[in-house]
C-alpha cells in the first residue's frame, strides 16, 4: 500500500508536530544550560576544575526537570476527560491528540531514564575530577578533602550523593516493572511500583540541598582569570606588559562561592499538585458505592452488569474503572460502558468478559452457583451483591463517532462495547447528531457472541427502517476461524471502499477496537492513497 | 489477589541490572578510574548476566511473549538443565556476581540493582516457580479427516418434476413476495 501524503498528514501530522515541539524544547534547554556552564563567568573556576562533565551533568539535569514535570500531565485523566468534553474549547484535532496521552507519558518516562544515565555518568566523571584536580587556590570549591581522596568516601556520604542513589534505585524499580510483558501478566507489580513516584518526587525536590556545585558571587570585584596578589603575569610577557595593565588585572578581592538553591521544585510542584488534586478528586468521587440492579449472563463468558449511582453522567464511548473490595482491595479494572444513563433511564451498564482471575472471582460473587438441594424447593434467594466502587467516567477516542458525517466502526470480539453504547444512544434519538451514516463491522470468533447485542442491533435496524432512513446504519457481521482474524481485515477493506462512495464527504472517521492485527492493517489502509478526495481519520481504542 | 509471577519481574530487573553494570564498567575502564579492574570485571559480569537473562521463561498460565531473537539464547540456557531451571541457583548466582561491583563507585549502582533482582528471584523460588523454555510449537498437521464415511447413495427427496418446472405460461401464479427483503 502506497502511503498518501494527505492521508498521512491527516492521521499522523498532529502527533508528529507535538513530538517535534517536545524534542525541540528538550534540545533548546539542553543547549542553553550547556552553554551557560561552558561560557558563564560565574562558573569559570568550576569549569576549569571539572571540564565538560560539569556542563553535561547540569544540562541533563535541566532536561530531567522539564520531563519530570511533563510526565505527570498526561496522567490527569479527569482533567483530560473534561477538556475532551468541552467542544467549544478544543477542536477535533486537539481531541485526537488527547488519544495519545499515554504515549506521551511513556516518551517522557523513557527520556527521564536516558538522561538519568547521562546525568549519573557525567557526575561520575565530575567526581574523578573533584578528586584528581583538587584546587589549592580555591578551597571552597572542592568537594574532596584532599587531592586524590578515594571517590566514594566523599560522594556517597553527601546528601546529594545519597539522594541520587535512592532516586536511581526507585527509577530502576519503576522502569523495570513497566514493560509490556509485566503489565500484561502482573498488573499489580506495575501499579504498586509506579506509585513510588511520590517518594521519587519528594527526594528529587531536595536532591540539590547541600549543593556540591558552587557558583561565584562576586564577578565584578573578582573577574575570573584575574591575577591574584601573589601571582604575576606569565614570564614571557613579564617585561612588555605595562604596569597599568598589570594593576587592572589584579583581583579586587578573593573569590566567593555559594551553592545553588534547589530549583527542581519550581518545575515540578505545579504538575505534582495538579496530579495529587486529581487523585484526591477521583477518590472522593468514587467513595460512594454503586447499587447493582441486574446481572445477566450471556454466552461465551460474558456478564452484563446494570448499575445505579447518584449524579453519574457519562457520554457514549467512555469507560469506568471498577473496584470490588470483596475480590481485591487494591485492584482496579477498566471497562467500557455499554449503556449510558439518560434522562429516562438512570441505570448504566457494562459488559465484561470473564478472562482472568479477578473477573472469575467477581462473577462468582455476583452469580453464585446454585446448590443442588435448592433446586427441589423454589426459594426466593435474597441476592446479596458485593460492594462495588466506580471511578470515572473517563474519555476515549470512541466519543468522536458522532462528530463525523460518516463513520466506520470496526470491532473485534468484546471490543464492540464502546460501539454498543453508541448504538444505544442512536436508538434513543438518532436525529440530534452530526452523524449521517454509520458503517459497522463486527468480527467474532464464535457465532453465539453476536447474542450479546443481537436485540440492540435488531431494534436499531428496525427503528431506522420504520423512520425511513434505511441507509443510516450498515451492518456487517463476520465470524472468524480461531487463527484467522484476517477475515475482519479484508472485509473492513470492502467497507472503506464503500465509504468512499460518499463522494461529497471529505473526512470519514474510522474507529477500531479489537486485536492488534486488525488495527494495524486498518491504520495502514487509512494512510494509503485513495483516488477520491476523502481522508480517513484513524482512531484506535485500547486499554493495555 | 491472584498468583503473581515474581520471576517475570525479576527477569526484567536482572536484564536491566546487567546493562547498568555493563555501562558502569565501560565508564570505569574508559575513564581509567582507580580500581579499573573491578570495572573490567563488571563489563564481563554484565554481559554474562544479559545473556543469561535474555530468554524469557514460559508463563505458567497465559500467553508468553518472547523477546526478539531469543530462540538461540533459549537453547543455550536450556542446555544447562537444572542449573538454569532452578531459581535458587539463579538468585545465589546473581548475589555472588554483584558483590565485586560494590567496590567501585561507577559499578555500585549495578551491584545494588542486581542484588534487588536476586532477592526477587529468591522470592520466586520460594513460591515454587522455575524457568521453562519457550519452544516453537510443532505444527500439528491437520489431516483432512474422513468425516464423510458413507456418502449418501440416493438423491434427496424432491417433489415430482411437474411442480418443479418453471411455469412460464402462468406467471401470475408463479410470482411470490420475498419474505425477507433482498439487499446488496
Amino acid at each position: 500500500m502506497v502511503v498518501s501524503l494527505r492521508s498521512w498528514l491527516a492521521n499522523e501530522g498532529g502527533k508528529h508536530f507535538v513530538l517535534m515541539l517536545w524534542l525541540g524544547a528538550n534540545t533548546w534547554l539542553f543547549l542553553k544550560t550547556f552553554l551557560l556552564y561552558f561560557t558563564g563567568q560565574q562558573y569559570h573556576y568550576l569549569y576549569k576544575m571539572l571540564g565538560l562533565g560539569l556542563c553535561i551533568s547540569r544540562a541533563s539535569a535541566s532536561v530531567l526537570n522539564l520531563n519530570c514535570s511533563l510526565v505527570l500531565l498526561p496522567m490527569c485523566r479527569s482533567l483530560l476527560t473534561f477538556v475532551r468534553g468541552t467542544h467549544t474549547v478544543s477542536s477535533r484535532e486537539t481531541r485526537r491528540l488527547l488519544d495519545k496521552s499515554k504515549t506521551f507519558h511513556v516518551a517522557c518516562g523513557v527520556s527521564i531514564c536516558i538522561f538519568s544515565v547521562v546525568h549519573v555518568s557525567a557526575h561520575l566523571v565530575n567526581v574523578v575530577n573533584f578528586s584528581g584536580r583538587y584546587s589549592e587556590d580555591f578551597p571552597a570549591l572542592n568537594l574532596a578533602r584532599y587531592k586524590g581522596e578515594v571517590r566514594h568516601r566523599f560522594t556517597l556520604p553527601t546528601f546529594s550523593g545519597l539522594t541520587g542513589v535512592l532516586l536511581v534505585l526507585i527509577l530502576f524499580l519503576m522502569f523495570t516493572s513497566s514493560s509490556y510483558c509485566v503489565r500484561l501478566s502482573n498488573y499489580e507489580i506495575f501499579w504498586y511500583t509506579h506509585n513510588l513516584f511520590i517518594v521519587f518526587y519528594i527526594i528529587l525536590m531536595v536532591h540539590m540541598v547541600g549543593g556540591a556545585l558552587k557558583y561565584q558571587t562576586n564577578i565584578e570585584a573578582h573577574p575570573p582569570g584575574c591575577l591574584r596578589a601573589n601571582q604575576s603575569s606569565t614570564e614571557q610577557q613579564g617585561e612588555e606588559l605595562e604596569q597599568g595593565e598589570d594593576e587592572e588585572r589584579r583581583c579586587g578581592e578573593e573569590a566567593h562561592f555559594l551553592p545553588h538553591y534547589p530549583q527542581t521544585w519550581l518545575w515540578v510542584s505545579g504538575p505534582l499538585c495538579l496530579y495529587c488534586a486529581e487523585r484526591f478528586y477521583r477518590y472522593i468521587r468514587s467513595s460512594d458505592p454503586v447499587t447493582i440492579v441486574t446481572v445477566i449472563r450471556h454466552p461465551c463468558d460474558v456478564i452484563e452488569l446494570r448499575m445505579l449511582k447518584k449524579n453519574f453522567k457519562a457520554r457514549p464511548g467512555q469507560y469506568v474503572v471498577l473496584n470490588c473490595p470483596g475480590v481485591s482491595s487494591f485492584e482496579n479494572h477498566p471497562f467500557t460502558l455499554t449503556t449510558c444513563p439518560t434522562e429516562n433511564k438512570e441505570t448504566f451498564g457494562i459488559h465484561l468478559r470473564v478472562v482472568g482471575d479477578w473477573t472469575e472471582r467477581f462473577t462468582q460473587l455476583l452469580l453464585p452457583e446454585p446448590r443442588m438441594d435448592m433446586e427441589i424447593l423454589p426459594m426466593v434467594q435474597q441476592r446479596r451483591y458485593p460492594k462495588l466502587y466506580i471511578d470515572g467516567p473517563f474519555g476515549s477516542p470512541s466519543e468522536e463517532v458522532f462528530n463525523y458525517d460518516v463513520s466506520v466502526c470496526v470491532a473485534g470480539g468484546i471490543g464492540v462495547t464502546p460501539f454498543a453504547c453508541v448504538l444505544h444512544a442512536l436508538l434513543d434519538g438518532w436525529t440530534g447528531f452530526r452523524l449521517q451514516r454509520l458503517y459497522f463491522v463486527w468480527v467474532c470468533r464464535e457465532l453465539q457472541s453476536f447474542y450479546w447485542f443481537a436485540e440492540l442491533l435488531c431494534a436499531l435496524h428496525h427503528k431506522l427502517w420504520q423512520e425511513n432512513r434505511p441507509d443510516y446504519f450498515n451492518l456487517k457481521l463476520y465470524v472468524s476461524q480461531t487463527d484467522n482474524m484476517q477475515v475482519g481485515v479484508t472485509h473492513s477493506q470492502t467497507h472503506i471502499s464503500l465509504a468512499v462512495y460518499d463522494r461529497e464527504r471529505t473526512r470519514v472517521g474510522v474507529f477500531c477496537c479489537g486485536p492488534k492485527g486488525i488495527s494495524r492493517t486498518l491504520h495502514k489502509l487509512c494512510n494509503s492513497s485513495r483516488s477520491s478526495g476523502t481522508t480517513f481519520e484513524f482512531n484506535k481504542e485500547s486499554f493495555s | 489477589m491472584g498468583k503473581i509471577e515474581w520471576a517475570m519481574w525479576a527477569n526484567e530487573q536482572a536484564l536491566a541490572s546487567g546493562l547498568i553494570l555493563l555501562t558502569g564498567g565501560i565508564v570505569g575502564v574508559a575513564g581509567q578510574f582507580r580500581g579499573w579492574q573491578f570495572a573490567a570485571y563488571a563489563i564481563v559480569a554484565g554481559v554474562f548476566v544479559c545473556l543469561l537473562e535474555y530468554p524469557r521463561s514460559k508463563r505458567a498460565k497465559g500467553t508468553s511473549v518472547e523477546r526478539t531473537g531469543q530462540y538461540c539464547f533459549t537453547v543455550c540456557v536450556k542446555s544447562f538443565g537444572p542449573l538454569t531451571r532452578n531459581y535458587y541457583v539463579r538468585g545465589s548466582l546473581h548475589a555472588a556476581i554483584c558483590v565485586p561491583g560494590g567496590f567501585m563507585l561507577s559499578t555500585v549502582l549495578g551491584c545494588v540493582c542486581l542484588g534487588i533482582s536476586s532477592i526477587i528471584y529468591f522470592v520466586a523460588a520460594i513460591r515454587g516457580e522455575h524457568w521453562e523454555p519457550i519452544l516453537p510449537r510443532k505444527e500439528i498437521s491437520r489431516e483432512v479427516q474422513d468425516t464423510v464415511k458413507n456418502p449418501p447413495q440416493n438423491p434427496p427427496p424432491r417433489p415430482p418434476p411437474e411442480t418443479r418446472r418453471k411455469r412460464v405460461d402462468d406467471l401470475e401464479e408463479a410470482a411470490y413476495d420475498n419474505p425477507i427483503p433482498v439487499s446488496e
